[in-house]
């Protein structure tokens, strides 16, 4: 079939970057056999985390151009899902990740329907505004625990791969790799599928997009939904590695602002543009905010860290580190 | 049944009306040029028909079917296409990319779709370009790119804007032998709008003329230009000495 022929259709790279990709694909696979601290197997485990975030959010942020400030909210929906139909009826993960998805990118239809009548600016606060009332109601919704959250029940019998529950952190690695993988060649095969196409049509001129035949509110909210099913699949993960989430932690707006950050200093609208984002800027996050936080009077100099690589990306190549790949390389070659 | 009939067609914007009742058909296997000076409401009228804009009045029949109420991209799906006058090259999708996004009208792969663009590059003459960006060609290979875009989709009729607007003698005199070799070859019904007189002339089964967003003549390329009332709107009354010209 077509489809699978393009997920593992690569031939638009470089054979310098397979390589590259190659490479690190064999340092992934054997890292939890290297020596390594808890603390890097943690940072590794969210590198993977944010790599399947920025993915997802490049599909409608990057490739389709809508900068979406919104994406807690759907990791909140997964995460929610998982975290409740666990703690009140005993579904295991691999049941409720599923279900996860589906309302999330249900809700993303509702949502998505009045929010791309608006263009630019508009539409980016207008994802904001969303995912906080999302938040907000989270909070003082008692089924859901409110803003304490929901504490999932530990089952006792390790390794439990029903209900995602282990002592050893590579077992959580190795299902997130997968998963990452996984993730990878669908963008693969999606970049390459005619919505990915039209995405790209629609983000450089929607009028030209309309008159060739494409649906642009429609494609829009595709991608969407693509975006969504990506970030409530992570937030499922992320409720049963955690054990315990709020809506803080799940759907506020420093975690949209990361997703997208990190999509963006790697290279909206690329294949390796998350991935290389999410290697910059989760190491960072996780070393500097481990120092930062022993510092008296200096946590909360992270989030300026922040804005100043988000002006920088602004200002000094939009299409982030890959696009300075591209640039010295005289010609864009893959997306 | 024409293949395309404008019925009566109007656009106000706010209180201007810029196109006043306009009436006119393209045959399956013709060529019609709409011609008129500037701001005569040319632009508006492909709008109109295109489904871009929404009319005031009127209706717009499009292969037997009443497209007036359909939007853009779902007139396109039907067998209309269309080229913008101002056409933005801004920078995602490579040449041959742009003419696959045509091609995805009609096929859901990209083995297909990409057969499709590279056959049109070739036909077009910029086969040579198709791993370029838009913006490292120049202008009338810029719009040779627009117009495989268009034909990618499988048109019956092509809308074309000022196709032929900054392009010097030579281009012109490629692209109307490009035109004509659609037309015959392709069997592509063609409505055109240009400045370019030659290229109307040359190109044009029939032409039908615009001013103030109302038709004031239709016919034979050689009779209209001939028109007192044409060349009075082209002109200025003062040149058109004594003639009180009907069309
Ligand atoms: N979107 C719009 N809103 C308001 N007025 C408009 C709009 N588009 C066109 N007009 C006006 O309608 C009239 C017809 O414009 P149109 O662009 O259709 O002319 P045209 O015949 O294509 O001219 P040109 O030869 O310069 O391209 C003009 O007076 C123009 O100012
Ligand atoms: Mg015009």
């Amino acid at each position: 079939m077509e489809a699978i022929r393009n997920a593992f259709d690569f031939s638009d790279f470089p054979r310098l970057d397979m390589t590259v990709a190659g490479a690190a694909l064999v340092f992934l696979l054997a890292f939890p056999a290297l020596p390594h601290s808890s603390f890097a197997m943690a940072t590794m485990i969210q590198f993977l985390m944010f790599s399947l975030y920025g993915m997802g959010w490049n599909t409608i942020g990057g490739y389709a151009g809508q900068v979406d400030l919104g994406k807690a909210q759907y990791v909140g929906i997964g995460a929610y899902t998982t975290a409740v139909m666990m703690v009140r009826w005993d579904v295991p993960f691999w049941v409720s990740m599923p279900v996860g998805m589906a309302l999330a990118v249900g809700w993303s239809f509702i949502i998505g329907y009045p929010l791309f009548k608006l263009k630019g600016h508009y539409f980016a606060i207008a994802t904001i505004a969303t995912s906080l009332v999302l938040k907000d109601l989270f909070e003082v919704w008692d089924f859901v625990g409110g803003a304490k959250g929901l504490e999932l029940p530990l089952r006792g019998n390790f390794p439990d791969f029903l209900y995602l529950q282990f002592r050893e952190d590579y077992y959580y690695f190795y299902i997130l790799l997968a998963m990452f993988l996984a993730g990878l060649l669908f963008i693969n095969g999606f970049r390459h599928s005619r919505l990915g196409y039209q995405l790209r049509a629609i983000k450089d001129n929607e009028d030209v997009a309309r008159s060739l035949g494409i649906n642009v509110h429609w494609c829009k909210i595709k991608a969407y939904a693509v975006a969504t099913a990506y970030v409530a699949m992570v937030g499922s993960f992320h409720a049963c590695y955690n054990f315990n989430i709020e809506p803080e932690d799940t759907m506020s707006l420093d975690l949209s602002v990361l997703i997208a950050m990190m999509a963006m200093l790697g290279g909206a609208g690329s294949l390796w543009g998350p991935i290389i984002g999410a290697s910059i800027l989760v190491p960072m996050r996780s070393y500097l905010g481990s120092w930062l936080g022993g510092q008296a009077g200096l946590a909360g100099l992270d989030l300026v860290i922040y804005g100043a690589i988000i002006m920088l990306i602004a200002a000094v190549q939009p299409r982030g580190v890959w696009g300075m790949v591209e640039a010295v390389r005289g010609r864009r070659r893959g997306v | 049944m024409a293949l395309l009939e404008v019925r009566e067609v109007s656009k106000d914007f706010g209180g201007l009306r810029a196109n006043d009742r306009i009436s006119f058909q393209v045959g399956a296997d013709e060529v019609v040029g709409l011609i008129g000076p500037n701001g005569a409401g040319k632009t508006t009228l492909f709008n109109c028909v295109a489904g871009y804009y929404p009319v005031s009045g009127g209706q717009v029949f499009f292969d037997g079917q009443d497209i007036t109420p359909l939007k853009d991209f779902q007139v396109c799906r039907l067998g209309l296409a269309r080229t913008f006058q101002i056409f933005q090259a801004s920078g995602d999708l490579s040449v041959a990319e742009n003419v696959m996004v045509g091609a995805f009208v009609r096929t859901g792969s990209r083995r297909k779709a990409r057969a499709k663009a590279e056959e049109w590059l070739e036909f077009l003459g910029i086969a040579d370009a198709g791993g370029l960006m838009l913006s490292e060609l120049p202008v009338a290979r810029q719009k040779r790119v627009a117009l495989a875009t268009a034909l990618a989709s499988d048109p019956k009729l092509l809308l074309l804007d000022e196709v032929a607007a900054g392009l010097n003698a030579a281009e012109v005199d490629g692209l109307v032998k490009l035109l004509t070799r659609i037309h015959r070859e392709k069997g592509l019904a063609l409505l055109l709008t240009e400045h370019v007189m030659e290229m109307v002339m040359a190109l044009s089964h029939r032409v039908v003329v615009l001013e103030s967003g109302r038709k004031i003549a239709e016919g034979e390329p050689a009779q209209v230009v001939k028109d007192p009332e044409v060349i009075r709107a082209y002109l200025g009354d003062h040149l058109v000495s004594g003639e009180n010209g009907h069309a």
